[in-house]
């Protein structure tokens, strides 16, 4: 796995709109206040996958690093298991800025470290969208890499396993008031355009 | 005790045996579920919210519109759903310009929420609503010489400050069932350690390594089974064993029973109706062990 070390500070110019609209995130509130005393990154489980700590992210945005924050692994990789913000002194919501930096990469489509992350949470939405409830094996077929012969081989194998214990529902689970959810859909996207 | 109850969309499916299971223990502990009427997904914190935050927040506020006028506490089974419906809740709760937007995505769509609910994990109403002496009451087949590994994930009581029923780092909830159904619960360390469930569809490496070392840390201690109150963490701590199992070049074979399957067993229920045959790694060590435990008994 690539590590880029502590040295963080890239000679890329550092983009103060970035911290300012992080800041008026709800998730970015009280990320200022982060003293910058290494709990999360110490905690964090999924540490061992990403390319900066969650610390040093933050540090990162505090200086307008937009284009490495955005690029990073570390939030792709973020698991939300909350463990961070269980211990941090100051309070801070470290897995919501992780998915508010996510959202941000998407918005300015920035090619993500895991590529299939952003394709994740479109088709999830889409399909949310689409019945008002998940459908898991419609997620696990969008998902699948098809010229990945290992991958296909244990997702069918995985697939076959559970289809014999009755834990593959073919047929989707829909809600019966579609237009709620659609009017739902359209007045969220609507008010993310405006942002 | 009534409540109104969240499934979720994960119980529908994959993880039907754990739904099957609490309505058996339901039936005995005098615990009433009233499905909340054509329920949506619950926004789900992780997938939905990094598309679109405000969605996320709508898609809970819609079951909150729905449910507030049942008049009972939500409950769910799941751990992720439980999380995401109660953030959402406190965040608008707290951040009335956020509610406000919120509140205007909902009402084009013909619908309105107070954001008053009560959002509650089974297991919390299990442990402070049913109680452990009740529970003990009812246990048939003492589970004495059985060892347990609970196993509680992250969002079942984590963060504290969202809501929390149990510490967030040394959770006792589940061991006290454990306990008061006669079984043993290993001190499992990593009792809260993040299984990477929210990477499994898309860093399957990162999630084999981390839910690998809740397994194998398990077995280390000796555990018979591992238990569970969260369906994410079942399916990568037993649909995905075997992968992990071969990936790793490790044999592992420990099974994972929903907490409801546990009290079941020691209730006494069918095993089919704790929908025991659904689980991907055979329980029979553990039911070989129970009748072992039983034959010594009578």
């Amino acid at each position: 796995m690539e590590r880029k070390g502590n040295n963080y500070i890239t000679d890329r110019a550092s983009d103060p709109v970035f911290l300012e609209e992080t800041k008026k995130t709800v998730a970015g509130k009280k990320m200022l206040d982060c003293i910058q005393c290494g709990v999360c990154a110490g905690s964090c489980h999924a540490r061992f996958a990403m390319d900066y700590s969650p610390m040093q992210i933050i540090k990162m945005v505090h200086l307008g690093l937009k284009e490495d924050v955005l690029s990073s692994s570390t939030i792709w990789i973020c698991a939300s298991c909350y463990t961070c913000t269980s211990r941090c002194p100051q309070g801070i919501d470290i897995p919501a800025l992780m998915s508010q930096l996510k959202n941000m990469a998407i918005q300015n489509n920035i090619p993500a470290k895991i590529p299939t992350k952003p394709k994740f949470h479109k088709a999830f939405t889409e399909i949310v969208g689409k019945y008002g409830r998940m459908h898991e094996p419609e997620l696990q077929v969008r998902l699948m890499d098809k010229s990945d012969l290992g991958q296909l081989f244990n997702t069918a194998r995985l697939g076959l396993r559970m289809w014999r214990k009755g834990k593959v529902k073919l047929s989707p689970s829909r809600i019966e008031r579609k237009r709620d959810v659609e009017a739902i859909f359209k007045g969220a996207m609507e008010k993310e355009e405006k942002k | 005790m009534r409540y109104a109850y969240f499934p979720g969309c994960s119980v529908e499916a994959s993880a039907k045996e754990y739904e099957m299971s609490a309505d058996a223990v339901n039936r005995v502990l005098g615990v009433e579920f009233v499905e909340i009427p054509d329920w949506n997904c619950c926004g789900s914190i992780d997938a939905v919210h990094a598309y679109n935050p405000k969605l996320s927040l709508a898609l809970s506020a819609r079951n909150f519109s729905i449910a507030e006028t049942m008049k009972m506490d939500i409950v769910t089974l799941c751990s992720a759903c439980f999380f995401t419906l109660s953030r959402a809740n406190k965040m608008m709760r707290e951040d009335s310009a956020l509610k406000g937007t919120v509140d205007r995505i909902i009402n084009d769509a013909g619908l309105k929420f107070a954001g008053d609910a009560n959002i509650r994990h089974y297991l919390d109403v299990l442990i402070n609503d049913v109680g452990t002496e009740k529970i003990a009451r009812n246990v048939k087949l003492s589970l004495k010489g059985l060892k347990v590994a609970p196993y509680y994930g992250c969002l079942l009581v984590r963060p504290p400050q969202v809501r929390s029923f149990d510490d967030p780092e040394h959770p006792k909830s589940i061991d006290k069932i454990v306990d008061a159904l006669g079984a043993a619960s290993v001190n499992y360390g990593d009792k809260t350690r993040c299984c990477g469930a929210s990477l499994v569809l898309t860093d399957e490496t990162v999630m084999l390594n981390m839910t690998k070392d809740l397994l194998l840390s398990a077995k280390s201690l000796g555990a018979d089974c591992i238990v569970t109150p969260c369906p994410m963490c079942h399916f990568n701590l037993d649909a995905k064993q075997k992968q992990i199992e071969s990936h790793f070049d490790v044999k592992i074979g420990i099974p994972v029973l929903y907490i409801t399957q546990l009290i079941g067993l020691a209730f006494g229920i069918q095993l089919k109706d704790l929908g025991l045959q659904r689980n991907i790694v055979s329980p029979a060590s553990v039911l070989k062990k129970l009748k072992t435990i039983s034959h010594a008994c009578s």
